[in-house]
């Protein structure tokens, strides 16, 4: 990365065993988008649309702002889980992907028909 | 007894400051008023009502209403009871509950999402006024979208349980408030499941749009832009501004609108897009889009699925 000089630590996907190094001045999701690796699903990378929630297993993250409470409670906020646009870094993680791409919606309609068939 | 126009659009923001600087500084709308609730209201330049945005201080993204203009306050007794008597509960707000706003007919569409009719918002003009305007105004900024266009909601749809709130919105729509059908996207066997309609009241291709999803929620709210330049340049400004682009500057094959989906700094999805595409009428033939053509609906270009399109929303 030789136009990205700052200091990275490593985050880990547990689910895909994939790691990817992030800043601590972006978020998990912007860290995993700038190598335009997939792993953890994209939405609004804003904290409102709650697809790209993970389960911080190991390492501190810091806010970055605010995160919708239809999709992380705050009993759940407690437990770990967080959403990966809306904290930094700041040491090494390690996470679960919990939020899944809802199916699409063509997708289910034709499974419905080949069960129908 | 008649709906005219969509009014407004009431959204729920994780971060005030932030949320008023975008729809100001991005969407180009100007700040109107704010409550005592910390609710902050909104218009575009080429609006006259007072404010067709309400920005509402929430935990959560997502829509909290959308507010439809009638003809006439009589109007809104007489679809009072068209509505009751369809089997939807309908409340008379009183004037006020909304500054600068009149009595309001407040209910809930068969998919949950919380719609409300009124027939009087103050009146406060145009940026360019009545009397030899302007084409635009020297205080234009952002993308300088001219109006609130429309909104698209999303619908559960569950063809395993039968649930089809497209279906069940369309069809209480079309009965009642008498929009009418311009676009469709029918998939399953032959066709037979309503996934996502278009509807209209005025003649432009639609005021709501509905589509299916796993849950109810809020997929965008839109603002009309007057070319495709001005679509480009809507994307530079929120290039500038780093905003968060959805889906880059294309065309919808549905509506043949040419746009731009955003994000607000709350995960609330925007668009701005122009053309009006073509003149939709009652007589209009309706526009069916097929299970194996709905990408090259949704995106002309390249027809390819966008999952975002049908899976991230507030």
């Amino acid at each position: 990365m030789i136009f990205d000089t700052r200091p990275k630590v490593q985050v880990h996907i547990a689910q895909t065993n994939e790691s990817f190094p992030c800043a601590g001045d972006e978020s998990l999701l912007k860290g995993m988008l700038r190598l335009g690796r997939k792993g953890i699903p994209v939405g609004c990378v804003n904290g409102g649309c709650g697809v790209c929630k993970v389960k911080i297993l190991e390492g501190t993250t810091l806010a970055l702002g605010p995160v919708s409470r239809a999709h992380v409670t705050a009993e759940e906020q407690a437990q770990g889980y967080t959403l990966a646009c809306r904290v930094a870094p700041t040491c090494a993680i390690k996470l679960e992907v919990a939020g899944k791409f809802e199916k699409p919606f063509s997708r289910g309609f034709v499974q419905t028909n080949q069960i129908a068939t | 007894m008649s709906v005219m126009r969509i009014g407004h659009v009431a959204l729920k923001v994780m971060d005030m400051a932030a949320a008023v600087k975008h729809y100001e500084k991005v969407v180009g709308m100007i700040k109107t008023m704010e409550d005592k609730h910390g609710n902050v209201y909104l218009k575009c330049w080429d609006e006259w009502d007072k404010y067709s945005v309400i920005l509402q201080p929430s935990d959560q993204a997502g829509m909290d209403h959308v507010a439809y203009k009638v003809r006439q306050d009589s109007d809104l007794d007489a679809l009072q009871s068209k509505i009751q008597a369809y089997g939807i509960k309908a409340v008379m707000l009183a004037e006020g509950s909304l500054p600068s706003t009149g009595r309001m007919l407040q209910f809930h569409l068969p998919s949950g999402h919380e719609m409300r009719l009124y027939a009087m918002k103050e009146y406060v003009g145009t940026e360019v006024g009545t009397t030899n305007p302007d084409p635009w105004p020297d205080s234009i900024h952002g993308a300088g979208a001219h109006w609130l266009d429309h909104v698209l909601l999303m619908c559960e749809l569950n063809p395993e349980t039968g649930t089809n709130h497209v279906a069940d919105n369309t069809k209480f729509m079309s009965e009642v408030l008498d929009f009418y059908l311009v676009e469709q996207v029918v998939v399953g066997p032959n066709g037979a499941i309503q996934a996502a309609t278009w509807m209209t009241r005025t003649n432009t291709p639609h005021d709501i749009a509905f589509v299916g999803g796993q849950r109810a929620g809020f997929h965008h709210a839109s603002f009309f832009l007057d070319s495709w330049h001005d679509v480009l340049k809507a994307a530079d400004v929120m290039a500038k501004s780093k905003t968060k682009i959805d889906v880059a500057p294309t065309r919808h094959g549905i509506t043949r609108g040419e746009t731009i989906y955003f994000f607000d700094p709350s995960g609330n999805r925007n668009e701005t897009f122009s053309g009006l595409g073509y003149l939709a009428q009652p007589d209009r033939p309706v526009t069916t889009w097929t299970e194996d053509k709905l990408w090259t609906g949704i995106f002309y270009h390249t027809g390819d699925a966008v999952p975002s399109f049908t899976e991230v929303y507030t």
